[in-house]
């Protein structure tokens, strides 16, 4: 009896508690319901979970967001792309130019010179107010210091390997240098030693030996000898200097206030190997920091590299918390091994301090990161209290979110943009990614080794329709590797037409009949090939499928492969064992081509997967990296961007754009001098960022209506 | 007055009262009649048959009637009968009858072409899954039961340990090859001394007596085994493989096959534990049939009932998890069809073509509903405790 | 007694053993390496990947790498690839995040199962029993995400409530019971769309355990005397019928750490079975074999434990 009774209301009571809970939530309509601090929240989500909350150990797009609000560079770029200080107030970029006194060079008309009389001669060069030559004038005006280095001799260690694998071995160089040339320049001209040459002769570089003032304790080959003699004894030498100048007053989230010392440390933690930092590669040509006073940080490159400024938008780390006593402290705490430990094994990294807008308060795994504004912020704190970074991996839930108010944006996916856009309750804002998808093909692989063939293979894919129904116009074309919104890109550059006839006829000009049952062969052979791309990527599945189909039409026989990611990698691309691939790149906006299209690249592990080679984009890219005026970067970019586009190395698909819903009720708040608050709608930079004014938002319990203005 | 007494034959006698005999077809039959459910899933269990079938025979072949894979991107998401646009397509890209029966999918395919060829493939990896793993569970139970007493020697598992280890040893290349061989000349001239003892127990040395005793009895060993594999859950043994391996339908069935063994396995050694002593099994020793075909023409078939009804539901599980599958990402790779590819693919539109998402779950909601009803039909008729008393 | 459950410990941990040694074997035999370092980012070297391979001794051979793994799982130093973490600590803070959905689920199946069984035995072949047939076999049909999809959309379309992960945001500055009802609403649907299946499967059982006892002769006997229905079904029929759910509170131990991944992915909900799929994605050996061990470990203490009980409760069983 009482058992049955049991059973009747246990399951009834246990119902009524969890459907009574109901009643309780806020709505989509009222979501301050109980909770009036929701309006100074802002909640965004994302699909995967920050790695490491440390800007110089991070290499995914979740940590770099929450690094971005809770740290901050040197400099960044403003709306219209161009480069402003935050911790740097000002900077200047110069350099110093070393050159040896060449012994066996004749000058013309004085003979062979020591470095006291060479540097007089280039000084009174400069005084002369005629020369014959432009160039020259120009190059020795921007010189403001000349300085004589006395000849000296010393020794350096270098270690070789002896062979593939084998174990590297120490040797010894004496190196006897005679006088060199130190020349401080205000600007940074890479034609200085060019325009040199008709002071000193055209030969005075070219004939500089290197190897004749260097003896080695070890044998080496001709070809060692080459690599050595270039990197100890080079004839000249640029040496760019970028010059930081602090801004006072700006401090760490626990009150220290930042200064040089933490940019150096910050530049010596990217390069210490334990770290194992994924932008190491960025910050290798830098031969050292000087830390001048505690607001002035100077830096030194080992040769031009005209990217530098952009690396130093890197977010700084506070030294007090990260060096080795500090780590040392920590790892004696926590009884692990001193010696081993590195800011890797931090507790820093899920508790990171900066000197951002917003520090950090908690980081649940998986569920959500949790900011809150930081009162003492040098262009004072933001209008929101907290920035909330929830983790959902399934779009449709963060869709559902989003309806339930308990998302403040949503990033929409094509072909939801035009219901969303018609949405009342919404707010978007769109722009063009910086990057694009592609299909590559492997050149060490016949039939790809002609150019023709992977043209053609490219006019067989009616791309324009791709961005029309698969992305739902959310896409642009793109011809070339450079992103679309910068000049780099050349936009007289036509894409490929849809034209599987003329396709057709290339490929029959290259070998390729149709056989009987209406596939392509060429002797015998008929064409054949796999096409890969990774799993979790709707679009790339769907570009997969339509490119089967679209080469099918012309007869080729295409099998396609969806892989899990690293498998993908590892075990393919990295491998280099593939036909073609349908993959994508995510940019930068510097143009720095040299790891994605450089021949040294080619090798497993490396970027340059498809195995483009050619002489004369070798040229270009290397010049690109040492071009520091940027009309003739343009100038040289298009050229580029034109071979490749002849090329084919890949085949250019589309760029995507990005379109994101926000609630209405946000906008930006700001305060004028009489104290006035003014609302305004959030409008996009030029470049499509709507975020540009993020720490004005405020979200308001209504919609407000707008001044005409806004 | 009787001058011849008649010969008393067989039909003189009164027949005692028997039971009606049924063949198992009528019983079959008579399940059916009364259970509903089960016969309605019998049913539904035909007609997808029929329908997988059809669909393979319709949906292959270089110029197949009902095209799956024909991408028509300017037919995206269309909703259920409606007309396709004849403007826009070319002639061969048209559809059959000239209506999309379940709408097109998000690449322009046609939704019924591409149910029709899932049909097939679901029904593949079903009755593949099963049947990898009925065939290991029925033979893994057989050898359990029947030699459960038997006993392993210390020997056999020194020697297969060698074996193993030295082609092991071979295939990853990491120790020299002499090594390996080693271990194998060892092995072997162990288990040549083994074989040539003949010394009884009590004047065999001790190491040889350790060696050549009994360690473990079949039974223990084998249901160890399966403990073994018990203790990995299941689903992510499978996503593991999966995840890890080239995406194949071929991968898929063989997986999901050789993690659901375990519970044929424990009925069938259930059923040979108590069939072994029945008489008839004692006869067919008797008359020195070998003990392999006793395990497989005479015990066997009576064991199988349990396994027939683990089989059943065994295919509705397997089409379930391919579903699961395909959903994470790890499902059959494009362009094949399966129920579970075409959901997954829809979720992404389930506010925009509801259909996508719809149609492919309440067919399998149907199809694995029919393969269960029919799975417990046959339980309850096979379990004689609970048939009903008249 | 003492010999059985000493002879049991001595198998279990062998087999336990065993279990470790596959399913190391299976995780590194697998192709595909751990990959921390994003590649996508064009300046990604291949020196990064060779130091972070020695630092995870992952260029030893298998047999020292089992070692050392193995050394460290049990000093508890065991560290996560991904992000760091111990991986100890990490399994512990999931499991408080899956105990609640966990329990929440299993009082759902086993309260609601019960009274359904043992109303679709006692009335067998009726209506109610042919009802409750047809929806526990919908139940266990309906694939898992699309029920938990149809449920999710219906619930947000029309009430405009958030349904996703472990409580509303911004919900720890409202009261006590605000933040109480939030995390129970939180939890009512995930461990419903997790009940479900259990419920059906259960409630089965029930009923055929229940119809089993109920053709007994004594029951036949206890109705022949005269107690009422009540007293012959729930005094003596399901006291008997229960022995075999005695055992299974053994099994349901394994349950604690098995999640199932799909219904946490949909909800978002930080759980065991979300940690171990993107272990497995992202390579993660530490978290993978970690876990493994542990839910072998649970699931031989689960069987110990049912077979304990069933020593206890049936005096039919003597060893």
């Amino acid at each position: 009896m009482s058992v049955k009774r049991f059973f009747i209301f246990a399951p009834i009571l246990l119902i009524i508690v969890l459907l009574q809970s109901y009643f309780w939530e806020p709505t989509y309509e009222e979501q301050t319901k109980g909770n009036p601090a929701r309006l100074t929240e802002y909640i965004t989500g994302s699909i995967g979970d920050a790695s490491l909350l440390n800007p110089v150990l991070a290499a995914d797009s979740s940590s770099g967001t929450i690094n971005g609000l809770v740290f901050e560079g040197l400099i960044d770029r403003d709306k219209d792309l161009r480069f402003r200080g935050r911790v740097a107030k000002s900077w200047e970029i110069f350099e110093q130019a070393f050159f040896y006194v060449n012994p066996s060079a004749r000058i013309p008309k004085l003979g062979i010179v020591d470095g006291a009389s060479l540097a007089k001669l280039i000084k009174r060069a400069q005084k002369t107010s005629t020369t014959v030559d432009p160039d020259l004038t120009a190059s020795l005006k921007r010189i403001t210091n000349i300085s004589v280095i006395p000849p000296r001799t010393y020794t350096v260690e270098k270690s070789i390997k002896k062979s593939a694998g084998g174990r590297p071995k120490t040797i010894r160089f004496k190196v006897t240098a005679p006088a060199r040339i130190k020349l401080v320049l205000n600007q940074v001209d890479q034609h200085l030693f060019q325009n040199l040459t008709r002071l000193v002769g055209k030969k005075y570089f070219e004939s500089f030996n290197g190897r004749d003032y260097l003896t080695c304790d070890a044998r080496l080959s001709e070809k060692q000898w080459a690599v050595f003699a270039k990197e100890l004894m080079p004839a000249t030498e640029h040496n760019p200097i970028l010059l930081f100048h602090l801004r006072p007053g700006v401090k760490f989230h626990d009150g220290y206030p930042v200064g040089a010392e933490d940019v150096k440390f910050t530049y010596e933690a990217i390069m210490n190997p334990k770290n194992l930092s994924p932008v190491i590669a960025n910050y290798e040509p830098v031969k050292t920091v000087e830390v001048i006073d505690p607001l002035t940080v100077k830096i030194i490159y080992k040769r031009l590299y005209s990217p530098a400024l952009s690396t130093w938008g890197i977010g700084i780390l506070p030294k007090h918390l990260l060096d080795s006593q500090a780590l040392k402290k920590e790892a004696a705490g926590l009884g692990k091994d001193p010696k081993t430990f590195s800011i890797r094994q931090s507790a820093f990294n899920r508790h990171p301090v900066g000197c951002g807008p917003f520090k950090f308060q908690t980081w649940k795994s998986d569920q959500y990161i949790i900011l809150d504004r930081f009162h003492d912020y040098w262009e004072g704190p933001p209008n929101y209290h907290q920035y909330v970074y929830r983790i959902i991996p399934d779009p449709l839930t963060q869709e559902m979110e989003f309806y339930a108010g308990t998302l403040d944006s949503y990033s929409v996916e094509p072909h939801q943009v035009k219901r969303l856009e018609k949405d009342p309750r919404f707010q978007h804002f769109s722009g063009t990614s910086f990057g694009y998808t592609y299909i590559g093909y492997n050149e060490r692989r016949k039939p790809f080794d002609d150019p023709r063939v992977r043209r053609a293979l490219g006019m067989a894919i009616d791309v324009n329709k791709i961005i029309k129904y698969v992305l739902y116009g959310q896409g642009e074309r793109i011809t070339g590797p450079f992103v679309k919104q910068t000049d780099y890109y050349d936009h007289k550059i036509k894409p490929l037409p849809y034209d599987p006839e003329g396709a057709l006829k290339l490929l029959a000009a290259a070998g390729w009949k149709r056989n009987k049952a209406g596939y392509l062969e060429k002797n015998g052979k008929p064409f054949e090939f796999t096409l890969i791309t990774n799993n979790g990527n709707e679009l790339r599945k769907a570009v997969l499928a339509i490119a089967q189909d679209a080469w099918k039409q012309i007869g080729i026989d295409v099998r396609t492969d969806i892989l899990e990611w690293s498998v993908f990698l590892q075990e393919r691309i990295y491998k280099l064992d593939f036909d073609a691939v349908v993959l994508g790149w995510g940019m930068d906006i510097e143009p720095d081509l040299f790891q994605i299209w450089h021949s040294s690249q080619t090798h497993p592990y490396q970027l340059n997967f498809v195995g483009f080679k050619n002489k004369k984009a070798d040229d270009l890219i290397i010049r690109i990296r040492q071009e520091y005026n940027h009309n003739r970067q343009v100038e040289l970019c298009h050229k580029l961007h034109a071979i490749i586009a002849e090329l084919q190395p890949y085949t250019f698909l589309y760029v995507g754009k990005w379109t994101a819903v926000l609630d209405k009720r946000i906008v930006i708040k700001t305060v004028d001098a009489s104290g006035a608050v003014q609302y305004k709608k959030i409008t996009p930079t030029k470049t499509g960022d709507y975020t540009y004014y993020f720490n004005q938002w405020v979200k308001l319990p209504q919609v407000p209506s707008f001044m005409d203005k806004g | 007055m009787n001058h011849a007494e008649k010969h008393i034959d067989a039909s003189d006698y009164i027949e005692a009262p028997l039971a009606p005999k049924r063949t198992r077809l009528q019983a079959f039959g008579r399940m059916l009649k009364q259970n509903r459910l089960a016969a309605l899933g019998f049913f539904i269990f035909v007609l997808f048959f029929l329908c997988a079938v059809t669909g393979l025979i319709l949906t292959s072949g270089t110029k197949p009637l009902f095209n799956p894979a024909m991408v028509r991107l300017e037919e995206k998401l269309r909703p259920p009968l409606s007309k396709p646009n004849l403007k826009a397509l070319r002639p061969d890209q048209v559809p059959v009858l000239n209506v999309y029966l379940m709408g097109t999918d998000d690449l322009g395919r046609d939704v019924f072409a591409r149910m029709l060829q899932g049909a097939w493939v679901s029904l593949t990896v079903g009755f593949v899954a099963v049947g990898i793993s009925v065939f290991i569970g029925i033979f893994m139970g057989g050898i359990a039961g029947y030699f459960g007493q038997h006993h392993i020697k210390t020997i056999h598992i020194l020697f297969c340990l060698c074996l193993i280890g030295g082609i092991g040893l071979i295939w990853i290349n990491a120790a020299s090859a002499g090594t390996a061989l080693l271990l194998l000349c060892l092995s072997s001239i162990v288990f040549l001394l083994s074989a040539r003892d003949k010394l009884p127990e009590k004047a065999r040395p001790v190491w040889k007596g350790i060696l050549l005793g009994n360690a473990v009895s079949v039974d223990t060993l084998i249901m160890r085994i399966v403990d073994i594999m018990l203790c990995f859950p299941s689903f992510f043994l499978i996503l593991t493989v999966v995840a890890l391996l080239p995406a194949s339908i071929y991968n898929i069935m063989i997986v999901i096959g050789l993690t659901s063994w375990m519970g044929t396995t424990r009925f069938v050694r259930a059923e040979f534990l108590s069939l072994r002593e029945q008489d008839f099994v004692a006869a067919a020793k008797a008359l020195g049939i070998g003990n392999f075909r006793i395990i497989f023409r005479h015990i066997m078939p009576n064991a199988v009932a349990p396994v027939l009804v683990s089989a059943t539901i065994g295919i509705a599980t397997a089409i379930l998890t391919e579903a699961g599958l395909s959903f994470l990402g790890f499902g059959v790779p494009p362009p094949h069809a399966t129920w579970g590819n075409i959901l997954s693919d829809g979720k992404n539109f389930i506010f925009d073509a509801p259909w996508l998402t719809f149609i492919p779950g309440i067919a399998i909601l149907i199809v694995v509903l029919s393969f269960n009803l029919f799975g417990e039909g046959l339980r309850d008729i096979l379990n004689p405790k609970l048939r009903e008393r008249h | 007694m003492l010999s059985f459950i000493g002879r049991s410990v001595i198998q279990k941990t062998i087999t336990l053993f065993f279990v470790s040694i596959v399913s190391f074997l299976i995780i590194h035999l697998a192709p595909g390496k751990p990959s921390q370092v994003n590649p996508m980012n064009p300046k990604f070297t291949p020196e990064i990947l060779e130091r972070f391979q020695k630092e995870f001794h992952l260029d030893k051979p298998l047999y020292v790498q089992y070692l050392y793994f193995y050394r460290d799982l049990f000093t508890g130093k065991t560290v996560s690839w991904k992000d760091n973490q111990s991986v100890l600590l990490k399994i512990w803070e999931r499991f408080l995040n899956s105990l609640p959905l966990f329990i929440v689920g299993t009082l759902i199946t086993w309260t609601l199962s019960f009274p359904v069984g043992i109303r679709s035995a006692i009335h067998r072949g009726g209506i109610y029993d042919r009802t409750a047939t047809f929806l526990s076999y919908l139940l266990i049909s309906i694939p898992g995400f699309f029920f938990a999809y149809i449920l999710i959309i219906f619930v947000v379309n029309h009430f405009h409530v958030p349904v996703i992960g472990m409580e509303t945001f911004g919900i720890t500055n409202a009261s006590i019971a605000h933040m109480i009802m939030d995390r129970i609403w939180h939890l009512l649907l995930p461990s419903v769309l997790g009940a479900t299946g259990g419920i059906a499967i259960l409630s089965r059982y029930v009923r055929s355990q229940m119809l089993e006892v109920e053709g007994q002769d004594y029951i036949r006997t206890a109705k022949a005397k005269g107690l009422t229905p009540d007293q012959v079904h729930y005094k003596h029929a399901f006291r008997n019928a229960l022995l075999p759910f005695v055992t299974m509170f053994g099994l349901i131990l394994p349950g604690l750490i098995g999640g199932s991944v799909i219904i946490e992915t949909i909800f978002s909900w930080p759980g065991m079975g979300r940690m171990a799929y993107e272990a497995i994605l992202a390579r993660d050996y530490p978290v993978i074999l970690t876990v493994n061990f542990v839910s072998a470990a649970l699931v031989l203490a689960g069987t110990f434990v049912s077979d304990l009980l069933y020593l206890v409760v049936d005096p039919r069983i003597r060893l």
